[in-house]
């Protein structure tokens, strides 16, 4: 348990990060591997950026959140 | 040689190095030069073995794509992590990482120890070992570094070792600069801007973890490599945007506070 907690702190240490990035990158294996929804792949470039802005908004949000209480 | 990624490992490394430096100096200063520059020597050996199995690993046996996906997410989670604290270190909301004051600290831990002798030659677990885990900590994340970037700037054109290469040379600047510089002023570094360095560290490694992510799921980005600028650019507009913003909660956080009872009898009765 302690080497996993040394590896997330490593790595990411932040929780809503993980599952922001996490959730664009299942996102986008369900885009490029379904076909119905193959007419999105042109949105994938847009659609990561636009993820990993809002991953780094809601996790400042809750930092300043947490500052303002 | 491919020159962004070298200056991309050299900028991520350096950050790490002056922090690995900064520990082994006050332990040299505090317990004795031989221990720290044994632990040091130790770790750095260690590193070199893991890099060598790893790397070598890497380079032959997984594919490039499955390799981009992987290092891509793994970029984009180190980027994102650097980022935010770059910027709430700008808008005042976290402490700035100041070597100075990591300096001082470990000083009086040491010291509080009675590790003050520090003219004596006698070899001092404590000393090596503390040097040891402290290098190898940031070595571990220089290493990450050189091989993540190395792999992932490997095209058609130019192989893997190629782009560790390039990588490995950033970094090795980075640290023969780092120690340098150390060694000639003698002081923790403390006048290295590290929350600029990690700021603009942080803003490339999102910006790349993003381009790689998108590669391997086949994104074709406007202007093929040249997108990476673009990347940066969108990336820099809203951290600046952020900063503001987040300056602007911070202001009507301190203003909403209530006023302490002295105070407002002060302002009654003046």
């Amino acid at each position: 348990m302690k080497v996993i907690k040394a590896i997330y702190n490593f790595i990411v240490g932040d929780m809503v990060i993980l599952v922001g990035v996490t959730l664009a990158v299942i996102v986008l294996a369900l885009i490029n591997n379904i076909a119905v929804l193959a007419p999105l792949k042109s949105f994938s470039g847009p659609f990561l950026v636009i993820a990993v802005l809002g991953s780094l908004v809601a996790t400042l949000s809750r930092e300043a959140f947490s500052f303002h209480r | 040689m491919q020159w962004v990624v070298a200056t991309a490992s050299f900028l991520a490394s350096a950050v790490e190095f002056v922090e690995a430096f900064t520990i082994v100096l006050v332990i040299g200063v505090t317990v004795n030069w031989r221990s720290a520059l044994l632990g040091a020597l130790a770790a750095a050996a260690t590193l070199a073995l893991l890099v060598a199995t790893l790397g070598t690993a890497l380079v032959q046996w997984v594919p490039i794509d499955v390799l981009r996906l992987v290092i891509g997410i793994l970029l984009l989670l180190f980027g994102l992590k650097w980022l935010k604290n770059a910027i709430l270190r700008y808008a005042g909301l976290k402490a700035r990482h100041d070597e100075e004051a990591i300096y001082e600290q470990t000083r009086t831990e040491l010291r509080a120890r009675g590790e003050t002798d520090a003219s004596s030659s006698r070899f001092d677990l404590f000393g090596f070992l503390l040097s040891y885990k402290s290098v190898l900590l940031e070595g571990l994340e220089v290493a990450f570094i050189v091989i993540t970037f190395g792999v992932s700037a490997a095209t058609s054109t130019v192989s893997r070792s190629s782009g560790i290469a390039s990588s490995a040379f950033g970094a090795l600047l980075a640290g023969l600069l780092v120690i340098l510089v150390g060694a000639l002023v003698r002081v923790p570094l403390a006048k290295v801007p590290e929350n600029t360095l990690k700021y603009v560290v942080g803003i490339m490694l999102t910006t790349f973890g993003t381009f790689w992510t998108g590669e391997a799921f086949s994104v074709e980005w406007p202007l093929s490599d040249a997108f990476l600028l673009i990347l940066a650019t969108i990336y820099l507009c809203a951290a600046f945007l952020l900063i503001a913003w987040l300056k602007r909660v911070k202001a009507g956080a301190i203003a909403n506070q209530p006023v302490p009872a002295s105070a407002q009898t002060q302002e009654v009765n003046p």
